[in-house]
């Protein structure tokens, strides 16, 4: 106190931005930090993407790749069996991601499109009628929960050996739905349901009920209603919905790999299977397909950041 | 059958009865029925995929079967595999490492999550940039995020490199086998799940920071509270929510951690990285023991049960005090 007292006013100003000029740069080096940390490993793989196989694991690692190199990335887009020129003496399986790409696209976009369809409604009718009672919403919040190698044991044992056993005991004909598209589908919409019906409520919540009760004094049947009135305000959060789902299923691994062997493959389990290679490791077609996985679900990210924290925190935080 | 045309007549044709499609149609349309539809159809499907399998892995948890024989020749055989279950100690040291990880990381997170979002708040001009990058992480599948670190951790990486002026000082040689070595393979799975998730308890205490009222932290300034009081006596009170909220979401997701442990170590050296989901997946995938299994998954999620209604409690708790709040 003895120091401050004798200290103008202009000095004491001079010292106290002093002293937030210094605790600012100690804050921009810790976000700083933090940043490099963050972007490293992104960096990392991008640059190992460009790299040849010589250059994957050598000692001291390259930061830069010394010739950068498209081999990669033509490997995985190759249409054909790799011709003389693409193929390496330690890897010859098949690299394309055509087939992967396809059947994530395939997967990703139908169940998130059942389960939107499936969720919006009855988001809607829990919003405006309280079907299934007071706490459905949230107890359906359980089947988030539930740990997803519990649902693939089950899953299995159901699609490979209870749906067969039962169908050629009733009709003769052994149906599998074990390695089917339609398998995989059913469970991607079941398990992201939750996710949709959480989004939707707080979309559909927002839209005032006097708008509709107007319509329906005027005579609009129920279904009108919600095609004319309430679909349209909310189509922006069905595709930010859509968009989020789409993210889940696209990063979804542990179903995929233990429901599927070998026809669907989507893109994870691809990328999974060339950890497990054993002609070595292939870090640098990995590489390749790492980032075109990533490419696409960081756009779309970007697009609905703020919505992003809605759904992972079941909307309890809202931006 | 002539009937069934009438439909189309609905508004004009008082006299004739309905057909049976426009009569089902009209039964559908009615309040009472149409706000069930979509309940119906949704349980039906939680029924048919969730509830069916379940009770039929209830019932092949109580035979003894592994899938390399025929269904038909299971025998019952009561509670033997749970009792199996209970007596295998990789069970319980898979389930106790779960615990293990999920702690560590989670702590971390909200640690780390925590003072990143108080440092971006302070920020000004640069808080957009800095939360743009930092939300990064999350929108990255977990699985490129596994390969990534694996890049990272092998012996010729850029890790090693980093330290190698530090380690070739002792005399170290800098190749070190990170993912071969169970404690620093356990930390290398720890530290990718938080280099994910930080992301996640960042954004959650960056929006908890942003509701905080201006009025009540200024009243306190003004009334002469330190920097330090102001901290704990206001703004931590006000920011429960949010980090009860993280804690839930977070040790919910952590608790299934899978992926990085399949990408990064397959459980390995020796068993230092299976997490219960590893365990139970190696146990049904590669030995066949699905009898074993689907007990291990009934138990697992008996153990579960507990944590998942505390998790929605504390959901629906916190979400009342924040919509109250406001």
């Amino acid at each position: 106190m003895a120091v401050a007292s004798t200290l103008t006013p202009e000095q004491a100003k001079a010292r106290r931005s002093r002293r937030e000029g210094r605790r600012r740069i100690l804050r921009h080096v810790a976000l700083l930090a933090w940043t490099g940390f963050i972007v490293f490993p992104i960096y990392w793989m991008v640059m190992t993407s460009f790299k040849d196989s010589g250059e994957w694991v050598t000692w001291p690692p390259n930061w830069l790749p010394r010739e950068p190199t498209l081999l990669n990335y033509s490997q995985i887009f190759a249409f054909s069996q790799l011709d003389a020129s693409q193929a390496r003496q330690a890897t010859e399986q098949s690299f394309t991601i055509w087939k992967g790409l396809g059947d994530s696209v395939l997967v990703c976009t139908t169940a998130s499109l059942v389960s939107l369809l499936l969720g919006t409604f009855l988001a809607y009718s829990i919003s405006r009628f309280n079907v299934g009672g007071k706490y459905f919403r949230h107890t359906i919040l359980t089947i988030r929960m539930i740990p997803p190698i519990v649902i693939a044991i089950s899953i299995l044992m159901y699609y490979a050996i209870i749906i067969p056993y039962v169908t050629s005991a009733l009709i003769g004909i052994r149906i599998s739905l074990f390695d089917t598209y339609i398998g995989l589908i059913l469970i991607y919409t079941v398990t992201t349901l939750p996710f949709v019906i959480w989004m939707m409520l707080t979309f559909i919540d927002e839209v005032p009920y006097t708008l509709e009760h107007a319509a329906r004094m005027m005579g609009a049947s129920r279904m009108t209603v919600i095609w004319k009135i309430v679909l349209p305000l909310v189509a922006s959060g069905m595709v930010v919905t859509f968009l989020f789902v789409f993210i889940l299923n696209w990063a979804e691994f542990l179903l995929a790999l233990t429901l599927t062997h070998p026809d669907v493959t989507t893109l994870t389990v691809l990328l999974n299977k060339f950890q497990s290679a054993s002609e070595g490791r292939l870090y640098g077609p990995q590489a390749a397909i790492g980032t075109m996985i990533t490419i696409p679900v960081v756009i779309l990210g970007m697009l609905i950041q703020g919505h992003l924290v809605k759904g992972f925190s079941f909307g309890t935080i809202r931006k | 059958m002539t009937h069934t045309t009438t439909g189309t007549h609905l508004a004009s044709g008082k006299t004739r009865p309905l057909g049976a499609p426009a009569r089902l149609a009209k039964w559908l349309a009615s309040e009472r029925v149409f706000r069930l539809i979509p309940f119906v159809l949704v349980e039906g499907l939680f029924i048919v995929t969730i509830l069916i399998p379940f009770a039929l892995t209830i019932w092949i948890s109580m035979l003894k079967w592994r899938a390399n024989r025929p269904f038909e020749t299971a025998v019952f055989s009561g509670l033997d595999n749970y009792a199996g279950v209970l007596e295998n100690e990789q069970f319980w040291f898979s389930v106790g490492r779960t615990f293990y990880f999920a702690g560590v990381a989670v702590a971390l997170e909200l640690l780390i999550g925590f003072f990143l979002a108080m440092m971006v708040t302070n920020c000004t001009r640069s808080k957009k940039l800095y939360t743009t990058i930092f939300l990064v992480p999350m929108m990255i599948v977990p699985i490129v995020v596994g390969y990534n670190f694996s890049m990272i951790y092998i012996d010729s990486g850029p890790l090693n490199q980093l330290l190698s002026p530090f380690l070739e000082r002792f005399g170290i040689d800098p190749r070190i086998r990170w993912l071969s070595h169970p404690v620093a393979a356990q930390w290398a799975i720890i530290i990718a799940d938080v280099w994910q998730w930080t992301s996640l308890t960042f954004l959650i205490f960056l929006s908890g920071f942003a509701a905080l009222p201006r009025q009540l932290i200024n009243a306190a300034r003004v009334m002469g509270a330190s920097p330090m009081q102001i901290f704990f006596r206001v703004q931590l009170p006000l920011l429960k929510p949010a980090i009860a909220i993280a804690v839930v979401i977070r040790s919910m997701e952590a608790l299934k951690m899978f992926d990085p442990v399949v990408l990064l170590t397959f459980g390995g050296p020796g068993t230092s990285t299976q997490t219960v989901a590893y365990f139970l997946w190696e146990q049904v995938w590669q030995f066949n023991k699905f009898s074993f299994g689907a007990a291990a998954s009934i138990l697992l999620l008996f153990l579960f049960s507990f944590l998942i209604f505390a998790g929605i409690f504390t959901i629906i708790r916190q979400r009342n005090a924040i919509a109250g709040g406001r």
